[in-house]
């Protein structure tokens, strides 16, 4: 039986560490997705340029297409 | 249009330019989920660094990208000394280079707050942390402020890990 915390977590809330500062929670409070700041923390800085440019190109090709569908 | 910053920061390193990345990939050098569509660096405007610019991407057809018509690149030997930065279209992407960053001076000045970054490709100066807070402070837009609040909380998580260790 999943409990009604794992279960909200599953449902995308994201669990505030307990230890978080100031700047964190008020970057949360605006709205920002700590989550993907925890992922990129994970990183090497190099692993994050390099996330970031596949991240570029597949926005790129979906731009491309976005204008493709446009000129329909 | 393609942007490739590997690419382009290795043309730039292997020209012999000094420089920093600034700006967007700086932001997510430092841990900020952000996209950036475009590579931004500071260097000093000289004769000789126009010139090693120039050499780094003499092939991919640059232009000046926020001119009218267009302008080549070769254009700007006639405006040495008048240019504050350089803002160019290649076949690699978006280039900005400026020679001063707000909140933080020339490019000296930024040198001297940046930090050298090992990658498998090669080494790069990237503006540090505080530094890069105080840039997106002075420049104040309604994206920067975005920019700014992940910054903060990446610099208040360092400190914490810092303190624990």
């Amino acid at each position: 039986m999943i409990d009604a915390a794992t279960l909200a977590q599953m449902n995308g809330e994201y669990v505030i560490p307990a230890d978080a500062g100031p700047a964190w929670r008020a970057a949360y409070a605006a709205g920002i997705d700590m989550s993907l700041i925890e992922h990129s923390l994970r990183m090497t800085p190099e692993q994050r340029l390099a996330e970031h440019q596949q991240v570029i190109d597949f926005l790129l090709e979906v731009q491309k297409a976005g204008q493709s569908h446009g000129a329909e | 249009m393609a942007q490739n910053d590997q690419a382009l920061l290795t043309r730039l390193k292997d020209s012999g330019l000094e420089f920093a990345v600034i700006g967007g990939v700086c932001v997510v050098y430092h841990g900020a989920p952000l996209a950036t569509f475009d590579l931004d660096i500071c260097c000093r405007l000289d004769e000789e660094n126009v010139q090693l610019i120039e050499s780094a991407v003499k092939d991919l057809h640059p232009f000046h990208r926020l001119t009218a018509n267009q302008l080549p690149l070769e254009m700007t030997r006639s405006t040495f000394g008048h240019l504050k930065n350089l803002y160019l279209q290649t076949d690699l992407g978006k280039l900005d280079c400026l020679s001063e960053v707000a909140g933080v001076g020339d490019f000296e000045a930024v040198r001297k707050q940046s930090v050298v970054a090992k990658f498998s490709y090669g080494e790069f100066r990237f503006l540090n942390l505080d530094a890069l807070i105080a840039a997106k402070k002075a420049a104040g837009r309604e994206h920067d402020q975005a920019a700014l609040r992940h910054l903060l909380a990446i610099k208040e998580r360092n400190e914490q890990k810092e303190n624990l260790l």
